[in-house]
């Protein structure tokens, strides 16, 4: 079980010895036992970090954040900034450094690692606490440890975990500058993509109608656009709205944007965001399932983005976040890759 | 076929690469091969430029098939483009299946500039192929 | 009028509502919706992922169609919304108070024909809450009540195993006497149980905000206050706080172009949302509200300073909905308290 006061000591070292220029962590927010995120600058903060089984954020996001607000400002930062990442989170960061976002010398990485447990899901937890209210849980080795006002309660993690977390390949993050908590890489809870193979399973006209359903609750708020460290593009390609102007812009090239979708949040402009948003993600998703957890209105969306990583990885033995200095999936090639769908 | 059936005429948007296939599309033209005349032709400069985009855009706009068509694996005009354009599209078709779309409205091929005549019968395929399947509604925008 | 309903005759009531839509919460892949009522009813429900703002503002309508020949005038076409009745069941005293408010913008403030259409042919039947549906409701601290009616057509409480119906307009009125016999005389046993509950129901710990009547003031005295930023440092710039809103109607305007020889189309609203980042970009590329703690001044000012200096009411309604809906924990409630306390 990783001591959560090894993280805070790690941070305020950090931050006091003047090494990195801030620290990304999770703090606890205003609302009962959930964790959130916070960048702090000060070592005395230190004390406010936590780390527990409601940190299901990547923050790989504010370290994009960041370096957007520097090159608004036109600043170059002297000291890196410090991010405690989970395994998903540590393969993030890999993607944006492989894709030259930043440099691995930019970013100071604490990892921590889920061990046999992950981030949990409320429902399920609520589920299973029959209407106690949950004070805090806390991951230890296999199990969670929810405090409630009755008292200490153990349970098995995999009965409260996401789905992201028991089909996770990689609990902890090969990538780090300091790393907190046994490495469990073999712990196997659920076999990867379990959850696409059952969809899978269904008939076309099934796949249809359960997206057709998906679809039309998307209100188009773009949360999971939002929420993935990945879809950091100032101009969305679906958004015509969001083209960033200057005052060079001509009025003709306003008029001519292409507008590939309309504002109307209908079934048609839905998913083609989504699967556009699917492929752009392809080779780069992850799997932190963070898009999942933010949508209000519970659309599947890890099923489209583990298609694509499942494609990648049968066919094109290719594993996102795998190694800085890796190719990107769309702009490599093998000579085997597969052709027999090409009449 | 009831006579509805038999009048329907599939609208394919066939993106072709300017180098190969566009070329043979337009030798097929002019040594006057018969071929159905339901593709819509839009010239790209290489099939590795496709963006997935364009093809989610022609179903939105209401096209019944979508065609790709490239170089030979080995002959691109710029060196690699189509090998690109074979992993990516792989990707799409697999994205396109898994949400539904019947599979036989997408399709790719590789046709060259001498291959007129291949272009002709990619084309009479893909149309006899689209007709049962009627027009295509899953993906197109319901412009009222 | 008052009235007793036997929560076995619900389905009933809505059966002889027949020249009304009828709408209640179903719950479809764990989120719960208003849907239009196929088989049984049920009013069991937390509150409704969104509200039902929906209704009289949908998040796509058509205002006109229109086509030119070219040379000629464009021709428009008018697309008035349908006549259809629709009536509203389980609808929460907090998202009652949000159509008011939404009313006094485009129906009071504003001659919009297109709301003010799906407006007259709506009713909303409420449930007053006996528990809050959330953990993060506040209604009492913004003028409104678990109980109140305030823009209700009827307001239903749970009694057990019967609702007391109580009419609030003569909608309301006319919803209950199509119900004929099938709605019964409140004993004065109903009347004392349906005052305890509500007594009840009020007393229900919630969030609080610690200065609702100061928070105009204060909110204006901490316009350029450093506690925006520091506040809105996690948000991630995505639309669910507003899009889920009872009260939150920005909207964007636009022509879905569907020919273009002869020119053909759609002149369409949209929602809109002040989170999102290029919402007040200019044509200039000058962005007045540029960063994530712009945004959220803005939001939280609208809600209780700007709505309050122009209509003497709170926008917000303490639905709670932005609170546990947000992916990174901004909690307008802890905001307002935060700022109005560090205010001046």
């Amino acid at each position: 079980m990783i001591d959560v006061q090894s993280i805070r000591d790690a941070a305020r070292d950090l931050l006091a010895k003047g090494e990195v220029r801030a620290v990304i962590g999770y703090q606890r927010g205003s609302r009962g036992m959930l964790a959130e995120p916070v960048t702090i600058t000060d070592p005395e903060q230190a004390d406010e970090l936590v780390w527990d089984a409601t940190c299901f954020h990547n923050l790989a996001l504010y370290l994009v954040e960041d370096r957007k607000a520097l090159a608004h400002a036109q600043r170059t930062p002297n000291l890196p900034i410090a991010i405690v990442a989970k395994g998903c989170d540590a393969r993030a960061i890999v993607v944006l450094m492989q894709e030259h976002y930043f440099k691995r010398e930019d970013v100071y990485i604490i990892g921590v690692s889920c061990e046999g447990g992950g981030v949990l899901v409320e429902y399920k937890l609520a589920r299973l606490l029959n209407g106690a209210q949950a004070l805090s849980a806390v991951i230890d080795g296999a199990e969670l440890v929810v405090t409630t006002l009755a008292g200490e309660v153990r349970l098995p993690a995999s009965e409260v975990m996401a789905d992201r977390c028991l089909e996770c390949r990689e609990p902890f993050p090969k990538e780090h500058n300091v790393v907190f908590g046994e490495d469990q890489t073999s712990r196997q809870l659920v076999a990867p993509f379990t959850a696409l193979a059952r969809f899978e399973a269904l008939s076309e006209a099934d796949r249809w109608a359960y997206w057709c359903r998906q679809f039309e609750r998307c209100i188009r708020c773009f949360a999971c656009r939002s929420v993935c460290p990945m879809c950091y593009c100032d101009e969305c390609v679906v958004d015509s709205i969001t083209f960033p102007v200057a005052p060079e812009t001509t009025a003709e090239e306003k008029a001519n944007r292409i507008r590939w979708i309309e504002r109307s949040a209908v079934r048609s402009e839905n998913i083609t965001y989504h699967m556009t948003r699917a492929m752009h993600l392809a080779g780069r998703c992850i799997d932190c399932g963070e898009c999942e957890r933010v949508c209000p209105v519970n659309i599947p969306l890890r099923l489209l983005n583990n298609k694509m990583e499942r494609e990648a990885r049968e066919h094109f033995g290719y594993e996102p976040g795998a190694s800085i200095g890796g190719p990107s999936l769309v702009a490599s090639f093998r000579d085997d890759d597969p052709g027999q769908f090409i009449r | 076929m009831s006579e509805e059936e038999q009048a329907y005429e599939p609208k394919i948007v066939a993106f072709l690469c300017k180098w190969c296939s566009s070329a043979g599309s337009d030798l097929a033209g002019v040594s006057r091969i018969q071929y159905p005349a339901n593709a819509t032709p839009i010239t790209v400069p290489c099939s590795g430029s496709i963006s997935p985009l364009y093809i989610l855009s022609a179903f939105n706009k209401g096209a019944d098939g979508v065609l790709l068509s490239g170089c030979h694996i080995g002959d691109c005009h710029y060196i690699e483009g189509n090998y690109l354009a074979r992993r990516k599209i792989y990707l799409i078709k697999e994205l396109l299946e898994m949400v539904g779309v019947e599979p036989d409205r997408f399709r790719m091929s590789w046709v060259s500039a001498a291959e007129g005549a291949k272009y002709a019968q990619v084309v009479k395929d893909f149309v006899a192929d689209l007709k049962p399947l009627g027009p295509q509604n899953k993906l197109k925008a319901d412009r009222t | 009028m008052e009235k007793i309903l036997d929560k076995q005759r619900l389905d009933d009531w809505i059966a002889a509502l027949t020249d009304w839509e009828a709408f209640a919460p179903a719950v479809e892949d764990g989120v719960w919706a208003f849907r239009p009522v196929v088989g049984a009813a049920r009013l069991d429900h937390p509150n409704t992922k969104q509200p039902p703002k929906g209704f009289a503002f949908p998040q796509r309508e058509v205002f006109f169609s229109f086509e030119q020949i070219k040379g000629e005038a464009p021709r428009l076409t008018q697309k008035l919304p349908d006549s259809k009745h629709r009536v509203v069941f389980g609808v929460r005293p907090c998202d009652a108070r949000g159509t008011v408010r939404m009313d006094r913008v485009f129906a009071d403030h504003v001659d919009d024909v297109y709301y003010q259409s799906r407006r007259n042919n709506m009713a909303y039947v409420g449930l007053a809450c006996n528990k809050p549906p959330s953990a993060h409701c506040f209604c009492l601290s913004v003028g409104g009540s678990p109980v109140s009616s305030d823009g209700l057509d009827v307001l239903m409480t749970d009694l057990g195993d019967r609702y007391f119906l109580a009419a609030i307009t003569e909608t309301g009125k006319s919803l209950m006497t199509t119900a004929g016999d099938l709605l019964k005389m409140p004993a004065a046993a109903d009347r004392k149980q349906a005052a305890s509950v509500h007594a009840e129901a009020v007393a229900q710990p919630q969030r609080a905000i610690n200065n609702p009547d100061g928070a105009p003031a204060r909110l204006k005295a901490s316009f350029k206050s450093p506690l925006w930023e520091e506040l809105a440092q996690a948000c991630i710039g995505c639309g669910i706080c507003t899009f889920l809103c009872p009260t939150c109607h920005c909207f964007d305007i636009n022509d879905e172009v569907t020919g273009s020889a002869p020119l053909k189309g759609n002149r369409v609203r949209t929602w809109d949302n002040c989170q999102f980042p290029d919402f007040t970009m200019h044509t200039s590329g000058h962005n007045p509200r540029p960063t994530v703690g712009a945004r959220l001044r803005q939001r939280v000012c609208h809600k209780f300073q700007y709505f309050h200096e122009n209509f003497g009411m709170h926008q917000c309604t303490g639905c709670g909905r932005c609170i546990s809906d947000c992916p990174v924990g901004i909690d307008i409630v802890h905001v307002v308290n935060k700022v109005t306390e560090h205010a001046g």
